[in-house]
C-alpha cells in the first residue's frame, strides 16, 4: 500500500472511537431515509396490489331478493368479467351463557369453492364451513369472545335460538366497504340460510368490470347497466356502490401517512446531511495539522484531496453496510405495523431498489458533498495556517480575525459578567469557558444547532399533530353525544318508547330519529356515491356538528340536507346552496345542500336532513327505527352498562331490540382509522427522536474529541477533572438549549406543514392545529439528557489521558 | 550592506522582501524590505531575539507564507520566483528542492518512521515505492535510527524525532534544507548531535542549509551567521564598524566547489 493511502487507512482503523462517530453519523441518516422510502414503497406498492390480489367487486348492489337465474344472466353480460351472489342479512349473536349480544351481519355464499370476487382469506381453522357452520371475520373478535370450535348463539326474529359452532376465521378485505356502521361478518352455505329462517334468496350483487377496473366512470356505466337488467326481472336495487380495483377503502388515511412519511422523508434528508456534514468537518479540523504536513513536503491539492475524498468514501461506504440492512428491517416492521393496522397484507420481504439507490445515495453522496467544503477548504488551507493548527472560526486565521480585539460576544459576556460581579453575582468560571467555546466556532455551532433543531421541531411538529388529530377525533365525538343508542327491528311510536324509557332510572332525555339512503347522481344520471342520511329532529342537542360552509337543519326542510365535506372528492366544488340529483326510493328528486360539515368519511358518506321531514317521506310519522337515550352520567362505563340495562329492559317489555350501545361506540370504528393515524405519527415521532438522539450524541462527542488536545492542556494546567467535565457539560447543555429555543420556533410551521399533509389527504380542508406542551417537555428533556450524557464520555476520555498522550494527539 | 555575488554562486536570492501581518489592532512590518543572497553550500546561520522576525524570512524563502512585497529567487538550474507561483506549485516545487524542518517534528503519528519518509515520496513521485523504502532506510541510517525504521514516532525520543524529521526533509534528495530552530526543544547534548549532523550535510553532501537558532554560542560553527533585529537583517555579530563588502560575502573556506550544481 502507498503510504499515503497507509495514512488514511490508519485514520480510518486507529481512532475507533471517531471512526464509530462519524459512521454512527452517516448511517442514521441513512437508516431512517431506508426506513422511510422502504416503508413508502412498501404500502403505497402493497396495499393496492394485495388489495387487488382479492379481486375486490367494482359494483356492489342492494337488492330486493333473486335467484340463480338472475345470476346467469348477469354474469353472461357483456362489460362483466365476473359476477357472484351472496344473501346479507342481520343477525343478533352472543356466545352462549353471556348477556351481551352483538349484531352480525351474516353473509351466504353461493359456493365458498367458487369465491372469485371478494376473496377471503384464510386466517384460522377451516376455509370453508359446512352446513351449519358459520365462519367468522376476524374483525368480529373484538365484540364476540370465541375460538375456533367454539359455540355461538343466534337469535332468529321470532326470538327463538340457534347454536352453530364457529370454524374458522377469515380476512375479508371488502368486509364493511362503502358502510359506515357497518357490523362485523359471519359467513355460511346457501344450505344453512333455512335453518336461520331465512329464504334460500340473494339480495347482493357483486361485479366485476370486464376492460378497466380502475375508471370510475366506465364502472359506473356497467354498474348502471347491470341495475337496468336486474330490474328488467323485477329486481330493484335499493343500494349501489362502486369500487376501483386498485383502491383500498382506507386509501386516504395510506395517503395521508405517505403523505407524512414523504415530508418527514424529506426533512430527514435534511437532517442527516447537516449531521453528516457537521461531523465531517470536525474531522477534517483535526485533520489539518495532517494536511499542512502533507503540503510541506510536498503534497499538492489535489493529493490531499484524493486522500481525504477516499477517507469519505470508506466512512460512507462502513455507515451503508450497517444502515442498508436495518433501514430494510425497520422498513419492514413499520410496514407490517401499518398493514396489519389497516388490514392489509404486504407482499412479502424483498430488497427494494429505489429506497436502495436512495440509501447508497444519500450514504455516499450526502457524506461527498458536505465532506466538500471542508475537503475543499482543508486542501486550499496554506501550509502555515494547518501546521499552526489554529483555525478558528470559518477558516480564518486567528491572527489576521484579530484575537487582539474582543468579538462582539466575548465583549457582551465580558460586561454581562462584570455587571453581575458588581452586584455580587458571580458567575461560575467553567461557566464563561463553556460560553466562550461554545460561540468560538460559529459555523461549528451553526451547524451543530441546525442539526439539533431540524430533529427537535421535527419531533415536536410530530407531537403536535398527533395531539391536533387526537383533539379532532375528540371533536367528532359531538357527532355522537347520546350516551346510548338504541335501534329496533320495527318503527315505534316515538311517544311510547319515551315514555317507557323515561321510567329507567338515570334516563334524562329520548329522541327518535331515522334514517334514510340516497344516492348521488352525476349529471348523466349514473350514481356517484351513497349517503346515509340520518334524521334526527331539527332542534336536536345531541349533534354539534363542525360546520364548514352553510348553516345546520331547520324543522321546514324540505329536500333539504347537510352533507359530510368528504362527498367534495366527488363533487369538486360542492358549496352550500348547492343543488343535486339524488336518487331517493326509486324516485330521482333534487335536493338542495344547505350545509357542508367536517366529519371522517372512511366508509361511506354521511348526511343530516331534519326528522321532520325525512319521517313524512318514510311515511313514518311520529314513530323511528332508532333511538337516542341521554342518561344522567357521560362516562363510558356507565353507558356501556346503560346500553345492557335498557337492551334487557325494552326486551322484557316485548320491544325487538336489534342493538343498543354506548352513544359513543360507533364514534370507535368512525375514529379507528384515525387512531392509527395517530399511532403512527408516535411512531414517527419516536424514530425522528432517536434519529436527532444519535445526532446529538454524534456532534457533541465530535465537538469534545475535537477539544481533546486543549482539555488536556487545561488539565495540565491545573484544572482539576471535575472542572474539565463542569465546563465541557455545561457547553453541551448551553448548545442544547438554545437549539430548544430555535426548535420551539421552527415547530411552528412544520407543525402546520405537517397538519396540512394529514388533514388534506383525509378531509377536504385543514383541520385546526393543538399545539401541546408534551412534545416541548419531552423534547426539552431529551435534549437536556443526551447533551450530558453525548458531553460526559468524550469528557471523561479527555480528562483521563495523560499530559503526554494529549500533546501526541493529533 | 550586502553585496551581489557572482550568479552561479547565488542559490537563494531574497529582493526587498517585506512582509506585513494585518491584525486587527493595525498592521505589523514583520520584515522590514529585505535584501539577502544564500550561495549554495553555505550553512547560514541566523539568529535574533524572539519577535525579531526569524521564522517569518524562513517562511518567505520556504513559500510557507506569502510575502506583501518583493521576491524570492531560488536558482537550482533555472530560476524561480517562489512567490510568482500557486500554492500547489510551491509545494511541488518545494517537495523536490527544499527540506522544512521545525521545532516540533510534525511527524504523522499513525505512520511508521520510514512510512513518514516515504509518504514524502510517494506524493513527489520521484521513486518507485520498492527503491522509496529502500532509500527511507538509507536515511535512517544516515541519521543513525536505522534500528527503529518500523516504530511509531509516540514510541522514540523527541531527539530521534527529529532525526527522522530531517531524513524526510531529505527524502527527495532537495539541495536546500531549511530549518526553524530544530534543536529549540532538545537538550544540548541532543542538540549537539543533530548540527553535527547538519554540519556533515553541507559538508559531505553538499546541502545548503538555513538554520534559525536561539542559540548564540553555535553561531561560530556555521559558515555564516545574520542576525534579525526588529524586522531587519544584519551581520551577527552585530557590526558597528562596516566591513569590506568582500569579507562579508566571503564563501567558507570548507565548502566544496564540485558539488557546486549548475
Ligand atoms: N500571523 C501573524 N499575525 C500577526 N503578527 C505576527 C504573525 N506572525 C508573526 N507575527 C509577528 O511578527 C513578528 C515576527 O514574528 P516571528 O515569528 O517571525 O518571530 P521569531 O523571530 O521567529 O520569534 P521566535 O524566536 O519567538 O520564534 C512578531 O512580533 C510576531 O508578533
Ligand atoms: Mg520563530
Amino acid at each position: 500500500m502507498k503510504p499515503r493511502w497507509r495514512k488514511i487507512f490508519h485514520d480510518l482503523i486507529d481512532n475507533k472511537a471517531r471512526t464509530l462517530l462519524v459512521v454512527f453519523s452517516i448511517a442514521v441518516g441513512v437508516f431512517s431515509i431506508g426506513v422511510i422510502a422502504g416503508s413508502y414503497q412498501y404500502i403505497s406498492n402493497d396495499m393496492s396490489a394485495s388489495y387487488a390480489m382479492n379481486r375486490p367487486a367494482n359494483v356492489e348492489l342492494r337488492t330486493t331478493n333473486f335467484d340463480d337465474s338472475v345470476l346467469s344472466s348477469i354474469r353472461n353480460r357483456r362489460n362483466v368479467a365476473d359476477a357472484e351472489a351472496r344473501r346479507v342479512f342481520n343477525m343478533r349473536v352472543r356466545t352462549p351463557g353471556s348477556d351481551r349480544w352483538t349484531t352480525l351481519d351474516m353473509v351466504a355464499f353461493e359456493s365458498f369453492e367458487d369465491n372469485s370476487i371478494n376473496l377471503l382469506v384464510p386466517v384460522a381453522g377451516k376455509a370453508i364451513p359446512a352446513k351449519r357452520e358459520v365462519l367468522l371475520e376476524k374483525s368480529a373478535l373484538r365484540d364476540l369472545a370465541v375460538d375456533v370450535g367454539g359455540l355461538l348463539e343466534f337469535e332468529l326474529p321470532d326470538g327463538s335460538t340457534k347454536i352453530m359452532p364457529v370454524v374458522g376465521f377469515v380476512q375479508d378485505t371488502a368486509a364493511g366497504a362503502g358502510d359506515f356502521l357497518a357490523s362485523p361478518s359471519g359467513y355460511i352455505t346457501l344450505d344453512t340460510l333455512p335453518y336461520l329462517a331465512q329464504p334460500k334468496l340473494y339480495n347482493r350483487m357483486f361485479v366485476t368490470v370486464a376492460g378497466d377496473g380502475d375508471d370510475p366512470s366506465y364502472i359506473r356505466e356497467v354498474g348502471a347497466a347491470v341495475k337496468d337488467s336486474m330490474e328488467k326481472s323485477d329486481v330493484i336495487a335499493l343500494r349501489s356502490r362502486i369500487a376501483e380495483t386498485h383502491r383500498h377503502p382506507l386509501a386516504d388515511i395510506v395517503n395521508a401517512v405517505l403523505g407524512i412519511l414523504l415530508a418527514l422523508g424529506i426533512l430527514i434528508v435534511f437532517l442527516s446531511s447537516s449531521l453528516i456534514s457537521n461531523t465531517l468537518s470536525a474531522l477534517l479540523n483535526q485533520h489539518l495539522r495532517h494536511i499542512g504536513v502533507i503540503k510541506l513536503i510536498g503534497g499538492q491539492r489535489r493529493q490531499v484531496f484524493l486522500m481525504y475524498f477516499a477517507l469519505i468514501m470508506a466512512f460512507g461506504v462502513l455507515a451503508l453496510l450497517i444502515a442498508v440492512p436495518f433501514g430494510g428491517i425497520g422498513a419492514y416492521q413499520l410496514s407490517l405495523f401499518i398493514a396489519d393496522k389497516l388490514d392489509f397484507t404486504l407482499l412479502g420481504y424483498r430488497l427494494l431498489p429505489l429506497p436502495f439507490f436512495i440509501q447508497i445515495a444519500v450514504g455516499l453522496l450526502v457524506p461527498l458533498i458536505s465532506g466538500l467544503a471542508p475537503v475543499v477548504a482543508g486542501s486550499r488551507v496554506t501550509v502555515l495556517r494547518a501546521l499552526s493548527g489554529d483555525v478558528a472560526d470559518d477558516g480564518k486565521p486567528v491572527s489576521s480575525a484579530g484575537e487582539k480585539r474582543l468579538s462582539w460576544f466575548d465583549w457582551i459576556q465580558v460586561k454581562a459578567t462584570r455587571v453581575l460581579a458588581a452586584r455580587g453575582l458571580h458567575v461560575p468560571r467553567p461557566f464563561v469557558i463553556s460560553l466562550r467555546n461554545t460561540f468560538r466556532r460559529k459555523s461549528r455551532l451553526a451547524l451543530t444547532l441546525f442539526t439539533l433543531t431540524m430533529g427537535g421541531a421535527i419531533f415536536i411538529a410530530v407531537f403536535n399533530v398527533r395531539v391536533t388529530l387526537h383533539d379532532y377525533i375528540g371533536r367528532i365525538e359531538n357527532y355522537f353525544r347520546a350516551d346510548v343508542t338504541l335501534d329496533f327491528d320495527q318503527a315505534y311510536r316515538i311517544q311510547e318508547i319515551e315514555r317507557v324509557l323515561k321510567k329507567v332510572d338515570g334516563v334524562t332525555q329520548v329522541e327518535g330519529w331515522q334514517f334514510m339512503g340516497g344516492e348521488l347522481m352525476d349529471a348523466n344520471g349514473n350514481v356517484v356515491e351513497n349517503i346515509a342520511l340520518l334524521a334526527p329532529p331539527s332542534n336536536s342537542e345531541l349533534v354539534q356538528p363542525i360546520l364548514v360552509d352553510g348553516r345546520w337543519l331547520r324543522s321546514d326542510d324540505i329536500r333539504k340536507m347537510t352533507v359530510s365535506e368528504g362527498l367534495r372528492k366527488s363533487f369538486p366544488n360542492l358549496q352550500a346552496g348547492d343543488f343535486v340529483n339524488m336518487r331517493v326510493n326509486g324516485r330521482n328528486e333534487i335536493w338542495q345542500i344547505v350545509g357542508i360539515f367536517k366529519f371522517v368519511d372512511q366508509e361511506g358518506m354521511i348526511g343530516y336532513a331534519p326528522f321532520e321531514y325525512i319521517s313524512k317521506i318514510n311515511r313514518q310519522a311520529n314513530r323511528a327505527f332508532s333511538y337516542r337515550v341521554v342518561t344522567e352520567r357521560h362516562d363510558r362505563p356507565y353507558q356501556d352498562a346503560k346500553a345492557e340495562e335498557l337492551d334487557k329492559y325494552m326486551r322484557d317489555r316485548g320491544f325487538k331490540v336489534r342493538i343498543a350501545q354506548a352513544g359513543s361506540a360507533s364514534l370507535d370504528t368512525a375514529v379507528e382509522s384515525l387512531d392509527i393515524l395517530v399511532t403512527f405519527l408516535l411512531i414517527m415521532a419516536i424514530l425522528t427522536a432517536i434519529v436527532g438522539a444519535m445526532g446529538l450524541t454524534g456532534t457533541m462527542g465530535m465537538n469534545v474529541l475535537e477539544r481533546t488536545r486543549e482539555i488536556g492542556i487545561t488539565r495540565a494546567i491545573g484544572a482539576d477533572d471535575r472542572a474539565v467535565m463542569r465546563t465541557v457539560i455545561a457547553e453541551g447543555v448551553v448548545i442544547g438549549l438554545i437549539s430548544f429555543g430555535l426548535a420551539v420556533i421552527l415547530s411552528i410551521p412544520f407543525t402546520y406543514l405537517l397538519s396540512m399533509i394529514v388533514s388534506v389527504a383525509i378531509f377536504q380542508t385543514p383541520i385546526s392545529v393543538v399545539f401541546t406542551y408534551l412534545g416541548y417537555a419531552i423534547w426539552l428533556a431529551l435534549v437536556l439528557t443526551l447533551s450530558t450524557v453525548a458531553s460526559i464520555v468524550p469528557a471523561r476520555n479527555a480528562a483521563r489521558m495523560t499530559i503526554r498522550e494529549v500533546l501526541a494527539y493529533e | 550592506m550586502m553585496t551581489v555575488q557572482t550568479l552561479n554562486q547565488r542559490l537563494i536570492e531574497l529582493r526587498d522582501v517585506k512582509k506585513i501581518y494585518s491584525t486587527a489592532a493595525g498592521d505589523f512590518v514583520a520584515l522590514k524590505g529585505v535584501n539577502l543572497q544564500i550561495g549554495a553550500g553555505e550553512f547560514l546561520g541566523v539568529v535574533g531575539k524572539s519577535g525579531a522576525g526569524k521564522s517569518t524570512l524562513l517562511n518567505m524563502i520556504t513559500g510557507v507564507d506569502r510575502l506583501t512585497r518583493g521576491e524570492v529567487i531560488v536558482n537550482n538550474g533555472e530560476a524561480v520566483s517562489i512567490h510568482a507561483m500557486a500554492e500547489d506549485e510551491i509545494s511541488r516545487w518545494r517537495g523536490r528542492n527544499l527540506g522544512v524542518i521545525f521545532q516540533s517534528f510534525k511527524l504523522l503519528p499513525m505512520l511508521t518512521l520510514v512510512e513518514n519518509i516515504t509518504l514524502s515520496m510517494d506524493l513527489c513521485g520521484n521513486f518507485s515505492p520498492k527503491r522509496s523504502r529502500q532509500r527511507a532506510l538509507e536515511l535512517l541510517r544516515l541519521v543513525e535510527i536505522e534500528e527503529h525504521a518500523d516504530k511509531l514516532p509516540a514510541l522514540i525520543s523527541g531527539g530521534q524525532q527529529q532525526r527522522v524529521a530531517i531524513a524526510r526533509a531529505l527524502a527527495n534528495d532537495p539541495p536546500i534544507l531549511v530549518a526553524d530552530e530544530p534543536t529549540g526543544s532538545l537538550d544540548s547534548v541532543t542538540a549537539d548531535h543533530i548540527f553535527d549532523l547538519f554540519q556533515r550535510l553541507v559538508m559531505e553532501q553538499g546541502k545548503t542549509i538555513v538554520m534559525v537558532t536561539h542559540d548564540q554560542s553555535l553561531a561560530a560553527r556555521f559558515s555564516r551567521t545574520l542576525s534579525i533585529i526588529d524586522g531587519e537583517v544584519g551581520e551577527f555579530p552585530p557590526q558597528t564598524d562596516v566591513k569590506s563588502e568582500d569579507e562579508a560575502v566571503a564563501p567558507p573556506k570548507w565548502r566544496f566547489p564540485w558539488r557546486r550544481r549548475k
